[in-house]
């Protein structure tokens, strides 16, 4: 558990559990804890639920786990939400409008279904608020980001990961050595240069201290450009 | 709900929801060899006069056991719905459970005990459920033998008309055969139904 920004309210990064089955990749899990909420982001897959649920209650009880967001449908995303719907009293789901029908095989009877439209929207968390921004086909077809603007932080998902050695720090410090950690993943995951160009273009826009992953490290200050402009330069959808 | 119990729950269920499949394609067949007979009967006129109304029966033993079977494929289907939410009720508590060891020392790790409480609850009830309505599809099971049992009666009277019935005496005779052989199959099927249910623990 590592908090990545204190202000009014807590952004707080969970990751690197020793204890995760060696055959899962690693998923970085974050919270947004305001005074009487909780958003859970990316909040990951069935074996890591008990882990992160226990970390979430060393800040907030169950019943101010308020909010959930999935930036898209995989696995290791949100196949604990099943696990969370048996949890939680009150919460809401953001998730694409296109992944509700899949996303509900998991299984979503008392947690309300937040149907994200096409263009994005916002999680109103009860003063802090915080942008769902597209990032369709990055890698998934329906994708988001979030990104607060007060804390400057981009959720970014699937872009940027890594995959990492276990026990990595959780800031890239070697921006370039980082680079080979990268290059795969993304070329072999990200399906489209135009749906890339479209993204960076949009992100340059928001103003951005630390772009987290959901995978490996998260990049601050001057390696959130550096990350940019690599990724600009990088061909993706190799596979064809 | 242990793990084991979890598997052998849905292989019964999924089992059941096989066999009442292939009653309902024997009992179709049935209703074939009711119309076979009946034009059978028609053609011989005089000489399959007892064997007309015998007809009106496996036809109507084939509805009652299509009817039945109907109705106990619905009940098979919420066997299963149940099972999923047991199923997931039990999961949910065990990973509950890992939590509270795993809370140590958490500020709010008190806060965990309504839902760990709930999920318990809707377990208890799941399997509560579980139980009346296995206990609803084996009566059910009995009641689809009924028409299987009588069915074999009809198919011996049937022989019995057959051999007045001069040269239609072999066409009669397959529809008496086929009859009791759909029969038999029928209490067979249903025999493994109830065997199937039978590996399912309702004691827990």
């Amino acid at each position: 558990m590592t908090n990545i920004y204190e202000g009014s309210y807590q952004w707080v990064m969970f990751g690197r559990d020793e204890n995760k089955p060696d055959l899962i990749i690693d998923t970085n899990q974050y919270m947004v804890r305001t005074a009487d909420r909780c958003l859970l982001i990316d909040p990951g897959g069935v074996e890591l639920f008990a882990p992160m649920l226990a970390a979430v209650l060393h800040y907030a009880p169950v019943d101010q786990i308020t909010d959930l967001f999935a930036s898209h449908q995989d696995p290791d995303i949100i196949s604990s939400l099943g696990l969370w719907d048996q949890a939680l009293p009150n919460a809401k789901l953001h998730a694409s409008a296109l992944w509700e029908g899949f996303l509900r095989h998991f299984g979503c009877e008392s947690i309300e279904y937040v149907a994200v439209g096409d263009n994005g929207g916002m999680i109103d968390l009860g003063g802090v608020q915080l942008q769902i921004i597209p990032a369709h086909y990055m890698h998934s077809a329906a994708n988001f980001n979030i990104y607060d603007p007060q804390a400057k932080i981009l959720m970014s998902g699937d872009i940027g990961a890594a995959l990492e050695e276990p026990g990595a720090p959780i800031f890239v410090d070697n921006f370039d050595a980082h680079v080979e950690k990268m290059r795969f993943f993304h070329q072999r995951w990200m399906p489209s240069n135009q749906a890339k160009r479209v993204w960076i273009d949009r992100v340059r826009e928001l103003d951005i201290d630390i772009l987290a992953p959901q995978h490996g490290r998260m990049f601050k200050g001057d390696d959130v450009g550096r990350f940019l402009d690599w990724f600009e330069s990088l061909q993706v959808g190799i596979a064809v | 709900m242990k793990r084991d119990q979890t598997k052998s729950q849905f292989v019964a269920v999924a089992s059941i929801a096989a066999e009442l499949s292939a009653v309902m394609d024997v009992a179709k067949e049935i209703s074939l060899a009711a119309a076979n007979a009946k034009a059978i009967a028609f053609r011989a006129g005089e000489k399959a006069k007892g064997f007309q109304p015998i007809t009106d029966f496996i036809n109507e033993l084939a509805k009652d056991t299509i009817e039945l079977v109907t109705a106990i494929n619905e009940h098979a289907l919420s066997l299963y719905q149940l099972t999923v939410n047991e199923y997931r009720m039990t999961d949910a508590y065990d990973k509950f459970a890992s939590v509270e060891l795993l809370a140590e020392g958490a500020a709010y790790k008190e806060s965990l005990q309504q839902p760990l409480n709930n999920c318990q609850q809707n377990m208890l009830d799941c399997r509560r459920d579980f139980k009346v309505n296995v206990t609803q599809l084996l009566d059910q099971l009995n009641e689809v033998m009924r028409p299987a049992r009588a069915a074999r009666v009809i198919a011996a009277n049937s022989r019995i008309e057959a051999s007045q019935a001069g040269e239609y005496l072999q066409s009669l005779q397959a529809v008496a055969e086929s009859v009791d052989n759909a029969a038999q199959v029928i209490h067979e099927n249903v025999q493994r139904c109830r065997s199937a249910l039978s590996v399912v623990d309702l004691v827990e």
